[in-house]
C-alpha cells in the first residue's frame, strides 16, 4: 500500500511518477501543463495515473513536488512587489549591483540589465551599524525603523526584505526588525538575510535574499492550493519539495525559503543520473538533460552530488546552494543561423521554442533548428512510435537548405554541421564541469535524458570519451525519478574566516561544528525524521589567505580531532597543486564551516526485470537510409518496448520510443542491461 | 612569417575549432579568478587573456597581440619557456604600465611551436616610492617601480628562482604577486593544453589552418564593415586629458578618421606633445588597430570574434614625442587617463561618419583609491581599488549608473573591505544629476565615503575634474568628479584629482565622488514618465527635470504634472536652437575657443 507520487510541473509537461515502493514497479503519466493553474494539470495526471496503476488516491503515502513557479516569476518579472530595508548608505546596493559589465572590451554596449526585484522608491535605510565581527557600532533606530515600515505598507509591498552589512556575523538588527515588522504589518512575508545567507559579501546576499521575498506570496499561494486539491482528492500524504540542491524540505519550509527550491527540476534530473549510473554499475557519471531550449550538464562523482554555492537565474546570481548545473542555450529548438559578415555557422542561444517551434513542426516555424537538422539525416523518425505527432520533412529539409546555400553545402551536410555545432557547444559544458575542474571525464559514465538527450548522446560521448553512454528507460521524465529518491536535506552554516595560525584552535572548530551539528538534528526532530534515519555530515570552506575562491573540504569530527587541522592544509595543498600546477607560501585560511542535515528516505530499488527470450532483431519495425558522418547507410529502427534485458545491437541502428529517440552511431554497440537502461560503448 | 602546408578546412570544423578556442580563453580567466590573491585581479578582474596563432596574432582574445614585436629581437624560444615582462618600452607598448605582469607561454605540438598564450594582469604593488606603485609626480619610468624586460621566468620548464626572488625583492607585497603570477602561468598552461587537444582531435596541419582561417574570416567581415560605415572624407575629432598629476594640463587629444579603398585611417596628428607627468599612453599600433576594430563591432555585429586579421586594414599614425606615443624615458604610470580619452575621441571621430557609432563620453579614466600603513598590531596593510562611474548614454537604452566601463570587472563589497582592511564604508551611492539628460540619459557618478581606523596615507587618481563627459546627438554633458577630505574635527579639503602622500588619521573621512557619462539624443524626447522614476528615485532633482528634460514635477506631492510639462517643453523646442551634435559643457578658460574642434 505505499505508494509514492513524483511530480515535475515543467514549461510544457507535467510528469507524473508513481512508484510501488515494495515491488519497485513504477507508473508514468505525462500530461500538458497548465500555467493558469498548474494544479488542473497535475490533478487530472493523478487520477490518470491512479487509474493506470488500479489504485484509489488515498493510498499514496507521500508526494514528491518540484516546481519552476519560482524560477518562471523571476524570469518572467511576475513576482511580488518588494520592500528592502538596508543599512543607511546602502539604499542603492541593487541598483549599483557590483558594477559588473560583461566582455569583451565595449560590452557595455549591448548589456541588457533588468530593473532591481526590489524598487529604489521601496527601499528604506535603517540607522545602525555592525564591524565586520558583529559589534555593534552604532545601535538600531527602532522609531525610524517603525516609520519606514509603516510606510513601505502604505505603499502597496507584498513582501519585505531585510538586509543588513555584516548580519551574518551577528544578526540581532535583523531580527529587531523582523520582530518589529511582524507587529507592524502581520500579513506581509518577512525575509532577512542572515536566515536565508548568513554570508558575507553584501550585494550577493541581498539579491539572495529579495529574490527569496520576491517569490514568496506567489510560490505560498501556488502550494497552499495545491495542498488543498490535493485534499480535496482523498490524498491526506506527507508532501515535500524538492530542493535546488536535490534535498527533499517540507511544504512550509518550501513556503518559507522558496529561494531554495528554485532549480528543482534540474536537481532532480542530476539526483536520477547519479541513481540509474549507480544500479548500472556506474556511481561517477556525468548527465546531460537536452531539452527544447536549453541543455543541463552536472557531474557526480562516487554517488555525490557537486553542489555550487552561486547559481544564475536570467540575469541574478543567487546565492543558494544548487546542484552545480551548467545551462547551455541548445536544444531541440536552437535555431541555426548564419550571419551576413563572417558568414560562420552559429546554432541557438535563439530559440524557436515551442510555438511556433522547429520547421518541421509545420506550425509557421521557417528557421532551421537542430530537430530539423536531426530529421533530415534521418536521426529523428518522421512518424514517432506513439503516432501521436507526424513532423514535416520537407519543411525541415527546405529550411536546412538554405542554410546550406549559405555555406555552400547540400543539405546533408549543412544538417551535419548544425549538429556538430551544437555537440561542439555541449561538448563545452561538459568540459567545464569537468576537465576544467581537473576531473578526468574518461572515468565517468554519460546519463542522457530530455526529450532530446538520447539523439546526440552517443556522438557527445565519442567527443569526451565516457563510457558507457546510458540512457535510462524513460529519459522523458528523469526528474520526477529524481524526486523520488531524494533525501531531506538543510544546511546550517556559519561564515569562520580565520587564517589557520597558532591562534586558531582546534577546539574553537570543533565547537562551531557541534553547534551547527546541534542545529541540524533540532531540524531533523522538527522534520519528523526518526533518530536512525538522521545523518549530519560537516564540510568547511577552505582557500589561501587573500584568495577570493573557496574549496570545500568534507571533514568530520572524529577524523579532525585524531588528525588536527594540520590535515586540511594538507588536503588542500593537494587539491590545489592537482588543479592550478602551484601551492601560494600564504597560511590557509577558513572560510565557512557548514553542517548539513540529512534525512534518510526509505530505501528502495527499481524492480530488477528478468533477461528476454529472443533477439534485438525481433524489434526491428523499420528499415531507413540514413545519413551519418558524410554518407547513407541502410539503418534498421528499433522500437525500445520490444527491447528487453540482454538484447544487444550494433550501431547504426535508431530506437524510437513514447517520447524520444536514441542514435546509435556505426561502430558503436548497445546492450540493454537489467533496469532496462540502453548501455552504449564503442564497438569491441 | 612560418610556411604552413595549405590544408583546406571546411567551415564546421573552422566553426568547432572557433568555439574550443573561445571556451579555452574564458578557462583563462575561470583560473586566474580562482588562484589569484590580490583585490585588483581576483575581486575586481584587472587582466586581459588571448591565444594567437604560431606567429604571435591573436586568434582569440581581448586587446590585441604584441607577440610579433617581441619576436623580432627576443631569439629562440623553447618549449617549457615562460617569458615575464612589464616594461612598455621594451615591447613596444604591448602593455602600458609597469603594474601589468604579462607572461607569454609558448604552445608546442610534437616539437614545433602552434601558438602562444597569454596573460596578463594588474599587480598590487611593484616597488618605487608609492605604496600602488603609480606615483603622481614621476617624470621618468625610472621613478614608477620595478622595470621587467622580456626575461625567461622559466626556461625548457625550469623556474629561474634567483630572478623571481630579485623581482619579488623589490615590490610591497611579494606573496600577492608571486601568487597572481603563478595564477596567470596556470591560466596560461591550461590555454595550452586545450590547444594540444585540438591538435590532437583534428592534426596539427589542420588546427594550424584554422587559425589561419579565423584571422582571413574577420578580415572578410572587417572589410566590409570599413566600407559601410567609413567614409572617404576626413573627420576630426577632439577632446581634452584634464592634467598630469604635475599641475600642467589640459592636454589635447586629436584623431581624424578616413578611408582611402579598403583602408581605414585613424591619425593622431594634432595631440599634444607628451607630459611631464605619467599620463603618457605608450600604445602599440596593433593595439591601437583592435580597439578600433572591436569598436566597430560591437556596434554593429558583436558576434564577429575579433582577431589580428585585420591589421592590414588599418593605418595608425601616432606621432613621436605626443602623449600618444612619448619618447623613452617619459612616465606612463597613469597612463589610462589618456588611454580612456582616446576611447572618447575614437567614438567622437566615428560618430561623425556614421551615427550609430557614436556613444557619449564616459566617466572618462580607471578612478583608484590606495590607502596604506601599518595597524595597531604593526601589520603592513595596502588596499589598491578601483572605482567605476557613468556608463555612457546608448543607443538602445539609458547608460548604467556607476558601472565599469572595463569589460568583467566588479566593485569590491565593503563587507570584504571592512573584513581585511582598516576601513569603513559609510555610503556608495549614485551622485544625483551626474548623469547628462538625454533622451537616454548618460550613467550617474560613484559616491564613496571611507572612514578611516587607522593612521596612513592615501593615493587618489581621477579625470573628468576639469572637463566635462560630453553628450552626444542632443544629449546633454554629465557631471564632474571631486574629491574630498574630512578630518575629524570637521574640517573639509579639497582635494585634486590626483594627488599621493595624503596622510589620514582614525576617524578621517574621504568621500571619492567619480563623474557621470553624457546623454544620448533630445532629452525632450524622454517619456516624462521615465523622468519622474529617476526623480523619485533620487538620481535627477526636480531642477534638472525641469531644466534639462522640461519636465515639470510638483516638490510638495512629487507627482508629475503633464500638462505643465508639455507647455514647458513646447517652450523649450521653440527657443532653443538646431541641436548640436555635441554638448562639451561649459569649457575650462586654459582651453581657448578656437582649439574646442576641428
Amino acid at each position: 500500500m505505499a505508494y509514492r507520487l513524483g511530480i515535475d510541473v515543467g514549461g510544457t509537461f507535467t510528469d507524473l511518477l508513481l512508484l510501488d515502493v515494495q515491488s519497485g514497479k513504477t507508473f508514468l503519466v505525462k500530461t500538458p501543463s497548465t500555467p493558469q493553474d498548474p494544479s488542473v494539470g497535475i490533478m487530472e495526471g493523478i487520477e490518470r495515473i491512479c487509474q493506470v496503476a488500479g489504485l484509489s488516491p488515498g493510498e499514496i503515502a507521500q508526494v514528491l513536488h518540484g516546481t519552476t513557479v519560482a524560477t518562471n516569476a523571476v524570469l518572467e518579472g511576475k513576482g511580488a512587489r518588494v520592500g528592502l530595508l538596508t543599512t543607511e548608505g546602502y539604499r542603492y546596493i541593487l541598483h549599483l549591483a557590483r558594477s559588473w559589465t560583461p566582455g569583451p572590451l565595449f560590452g557595455w554596449i549591448i548589456m541588457k540589465k533588468p530593473e532591481p526585484l526590489a524598487a529604489i522608491e521601496d527601499t528604506r535605510e535603517v540607522e545602525e551599524r555592525l564591524s565586520p565581527t558583529g559589534e555593534v557600532v552604532r545601535p538600531l533606530n527602532e522609531e525610524k525603523v517603525r516609520r519606514d515600515i509603516i510606510d513601505l505598507r502604505d505603499r502597496g509591498i507584498e513582501s519585505l526584505t531585510v538586509s543588513l552589512l555584516h548580519s551574518y556575523a551577528n544578526p540581532v538588527h535583523e531580527r529587531r526588525i523582523k520582530e518589529l515588522a511582524a507587529e507592524l504589518c502581520p500579513d506581509i512575508p518577512i525575509s532577512i538575510s542572515s536566515e536565508i545567507l548568513p554570508e558575507f559579501r553584501e550585494y550577493e546576499r541581498t539579491l539572495t535574499t529579495v529574490m527569496n521575498a520576491y517569490v514568496k506570496p506567489k510560490v505560498r499561494s501556488y502550494f497552499l492550493n495545491f495542498e488543498r486539491k490535493l485534499r480535496e482528492a482523498g490524498i491526506n500524504s506527507v508532501v515535500n519539495v524538492v530542493r535546488s540542491d536535490g534535498g527533499l524540505m517540507t511544504l512550509r519550509a518550501a513556503q518559507d525559503r522558496p529561494v531554495y527550491g528554485l532549480l528543482s527540476g534540474p536537481a532532480g534530473g542530476v539526483v536520477a543520473a547519479a541513481y540509474v549510473g549507480r544500479l548500472a554499475g556506474h556511481p561517477s557519471v556525468l548527465s546531460l538533460d537536452m531539452g527544447g531550449t536549453s541543455t543541463d550538464v552536472a557531474l557526480t562523482r562516487n554517488g555525490q552530488l557537486t553542489i555550487a554555492r552561486e547559481t544564475k537565474v536570467g540575469y541574478y546570481p543567487v546565492k543558494s546552494p544548487s546542484v552545480d548545473v551548467q545551462t547551455i542555450g541548445a536544444g531541440g529548438g536552437s535555431i541555426a543561423h548564419v550571419p551576413e559578415v563572417t558568414g560562420a555557422l552559429r546554432v541557438g542561444p535563439q530559440s524557436a521554442g515551442a510555438d511556433p517551434g522547429p520547421a518541421c513542426y509545420g506550425r509557421g516555424g521557417q528557421e532551421a533548428t537542430v530537430t530539423d537538422a536531426n530529421l533530415v539525416l534521418g536521426h529523428l523518425p518522421p512518424q514517432l512510435v506513439g503516432g501521436e505527432m507526424s513532423l514535416d520533412v520537407d519543411a525541415a529539409h527546405r529550411a536546412v537548405e538554405r542554410i546550406g546555400r549559405r555555406l555552400g553545402l547540400d543539405v546533408h551536410q549543412a544538417a551535419q554541421g548544425i549538429l556538430d555545432i551544437v555537440n561542439e557547444n555541449m561538448f563545452g559544458a561538459l568540459r567545464l564541469v569537468s576537465v576544467e575542474r581537473g576531473i578526468d571525464p574518461r572515468e565517468f559514465a554519460l546519463v542522457a535524458f530530455g526529450g532530446a538527450g538520447p539523439m546526440h548522446a552517443n556522438a557527445l560521448g565519442r567527443l569526451i570519451g565516457s563510457w558507457p553512454v546510458i540512457i535510462p528507460p524513460d529519459p522523458g521524465v528523469l526528474s520526477a525519478l529524481g524526486f523520488l529518491i531524494s533525501e531531506f536535506k538543510n544546511e546550517f552554516a556559519q561564515t569562520f574566516i580565520r587564517v589557520m595560525d597558532d591562534r586558531l584552535t582546534l577546539d574553537e572548530v570543533l565547537s562551531t561544528m557541534d553547534r551547527l551539528g546541534e542545529e541540524a538534528r533540532q531540524w531533523l526532530i522538527e522534520e519528523g525524521i526518526p533518530p536512525q534515519d538522521q545523518d549530519i555530515r560537516f564540510n568547511i570552506d577552505v582557500r589561501y589567505y587573500r584568495q577570493g575562491y573557496e574549496i570545500p573540504l568534507d571533514v568530520t569530527h572524529d577524523q579532525l580531532r585524531r588528525e588536527g587541522l594540520a590535515s586540511l592544509k594538507r588536503r588542500f595543498d593537494e587539491i590545489h597543486h592537482q588543479l592550478y600546477g602551484f601551492i601560494p607560501a600564504t597560511p590557509m585560511e577558513l572560510v565557512n564551516i557548514r553542517a548539513i542535515g540529512v534525512g534518510r528516505i526509505k530505501h528502495f530499488e527499481l524492480h530488477k526485470h528478468e533477461p528476454a527470450p529472443g533477439e534485438a532483431a525481433e524489434a526491428i519495425i523499420d528499415q531507413h537510409r540514413i545519413y551519418f558522418d558524410g554518407e547513407f547507410i541502410p539503418t534498421p529502427i528499433y522500437d525500445r518496448s520490444r527491447l528487453g534485458v540482454g538484447h544487444q545491437l550494433t550501431g547504426p541502428a535508431i530506437i524510437t520510443q513514447y517520447d524520444t529517440t536514441t542514435v546509435v552511431l556505426p561502430g558503436y554497440q548497445c546492450t540493454v542491461d537489467e533496469y532496462l537502461n540502453l548501455l552504449i560503448r564503442p564497438q569491441t | 612569417m612560418t610556411q604552413r602546408t595549405a590544408v583546406s578546412i571546411d567551415p564546421i570544423t573552422l566553426d568547432i575549432i572557433e568555439s574550443a578556442l573561445k571556451n579555452a580563453r574564458f578557462e583563462m580567466d575561470a583560473v586566474l579568478y580562482r588562484t589569484a590573491m590580490s583585490p585588483s585581479v581576483r575581486e575586481q578582474h584587472d587582466e586581459f587573456p588571448m591565444i594567437t596563432d604560431p606567429d604571435g596574432r591573436m586568434v582569440v582574445g581581448q586587446f590585441g597581440s604584441y607577440i610579433p614585436e617581441l619576436l623580432k629581437d627576443f631569439g629562440p624560444i623553447e618549449e617549457g619557456d615562460v617569458i615575464l615582462m612589464s616594461d612598455p618600452y621594451e615591447c613596444a607598448g604591448s602593455i602600458s604600465h609597469l603594474n601589468d605582469w604579462m607572461v607569454i607561454y609558448p604552445i608546442f605540438y610534437d616539437g614545433q611551436r602552434v601558438g602562444f598564450s597569454s596573460l596578463f594582469g594588474h599587480m598590487m604593488d611593484v616597488g618605487g616610492p608609492v605604496p600602488g606603485s603609480q606615483p603622481q609626480h614621476a617624470t621618468t619610468i625610472f621613478g614608477e617601480g620595478l622595470r621587467i624586460p622580456p626575461v625567461k621566468l622559466f626556461e625548457r620548464g625550469k623556474l629561474n628562482e634567483s630572478l623571481l626572488k630579485l623581482i619579488l625583492h623589490n615590490v610591497r607585497t611579494p606573496e600577492m604577486n608571486r601568487s597572481d603570477l603563478m595564477g596567470i602561468i596556470a591560466g596560461c598552461r591550461v590555454a595550452a593544453r586545450r590547444v594540444q587537444e585540438l591538435c590532437d582531435r583534428f592534426g596539427k596541419e589542420t588546427y594550424l589552418a584554422a587559425c589561419q582561417e579565423l584571422l582571413d574570416r574577420t578580415r572578410r567581415a572587417m572589410a566590409k564593415l570599413i566600407r559601410r560605415y567609413i567614409k572617404e572624407k576626413k573627420k576630426t575629432f577632439i577632446d581634452w586629458v584634464d592634467e598630469d598629476g604635475l599641475g600642467n594640463g589640459p592636454f589635447k587629444m586629436q584623431l581624424t578618421v578616413w578611408r582611402e579603398g579598403e583602408k581605414a585611417y585613424f591619425d593622431f596628428t594634432g595631440t599634444s606633445r607628451q607630459a611631464p607627468g605619467p599620463i603618457n599612453f605608450h600604445i602599440n599600433e596593433g593595439l591601437m588597430k583592435m580597439f578600433c576594430g572591436v569598436y566597430l563591432i560591437m556596434n554593429t555585429d558583436p558576434q564577429i570574434l575579433f582577431n589580428d586579421g585585420f591589421y592590414d586594414l588599418f593605418e595608425v599614425i601616432l606621432p613621436k614625442g605626443t602623449i600618444m606615443n612619448p619618447e623613452f624615458p617619459a612616465a606612463v604610470g597613469n597612463r589610462l587617463n589618456t588611454h580612456t580619452r582616446m576611447f572618447d575621441v575614437l567614438s567622437g571621430a566615428l560618430g561623425l561618419h556614421d551615427r550609430q557609432l557614436g556613444m557619449a563620453a564616459g566617466y572618462g579614466t580607471s578612478p583608484y583609491f590606495v590607502y596604506s600603513g601599518r595597524d595597531r598590531r604593526g601589520n603592513y596593510f595596502q588596499l589598491v581599488e578601483l572605482l567605476f562611474g557613468g556608463i555612457p548614454g546608448r543607443p538602445h537604452d539609458d547608460g548604467l549608473d556607476g558601472h565599469s566601463w572595463w569589460p568583467l570587472f566588479t566593485a569590491n563589497a565593503t563587507e570584504y573591505l571592512e573584513s581585511y582592511y582598516p576601513v569603513r564604508i559609510e555610503q556608495y551611492y549614485p551622485r544625483r544629476d551626474t548623469g547628462g539628460p538625454g533622451r537616454h540619459r548618460g550613467g550617474t557618478g560613484i559616491l564613496k565615503k571611507y572612514t578611516f581606523l587607522e593612521p596612513g596615507e592615501v593615493s587618489i587618481n581621477d579625470d573628468r575634474h576639469i572637463t566635462h563627459p560630453w553628450g552626444i546627438w542632443g544629449g546633454r554633458h554629465g557631471g564632474r568628479s571631486y574629491k574630498k577630505l574630512i578630518k575629524r574635527d570637521g574640517t573639509e579639503i579639497e582635494l585634486p584629482a590626483q594627488k599621493d602622500f595624503i596622510r589620514v588619521e582614525p576617524g578621517d573621512q574621504l568621500l571619492f565622488c567619480t563623474a557621470g557619462a553624457g546623454g544620448w539624443g533630445d532629452p525632450l524626447e524622454r517619456a516624462p514618465h521615465r523622468v519622474w522614476l529617476d526623480v523619485i528615485r533620487g538620481l535627477v532633482s526636480i531642477e534638472q527635470a525641469r531644466d534639462g528634460y522640461g519636465v515639470v514635477i510638483d516638490e510638495r506631492t512629487m507627482e508629475l504634472d503633464e500638462r505643465a510639462t508639455e507647455e514647458l517643453r513646447a517652450k523649450m523646442r521653440e527657443k532653443r536652437g538646431p541641436l548640436p551634435d555635441f554638448d562639451f559643457g561649459p569649457r575650462p578658460e586654459v582651453i581657448p575657443p578656437s582649439e574646442w574642434q576641428g
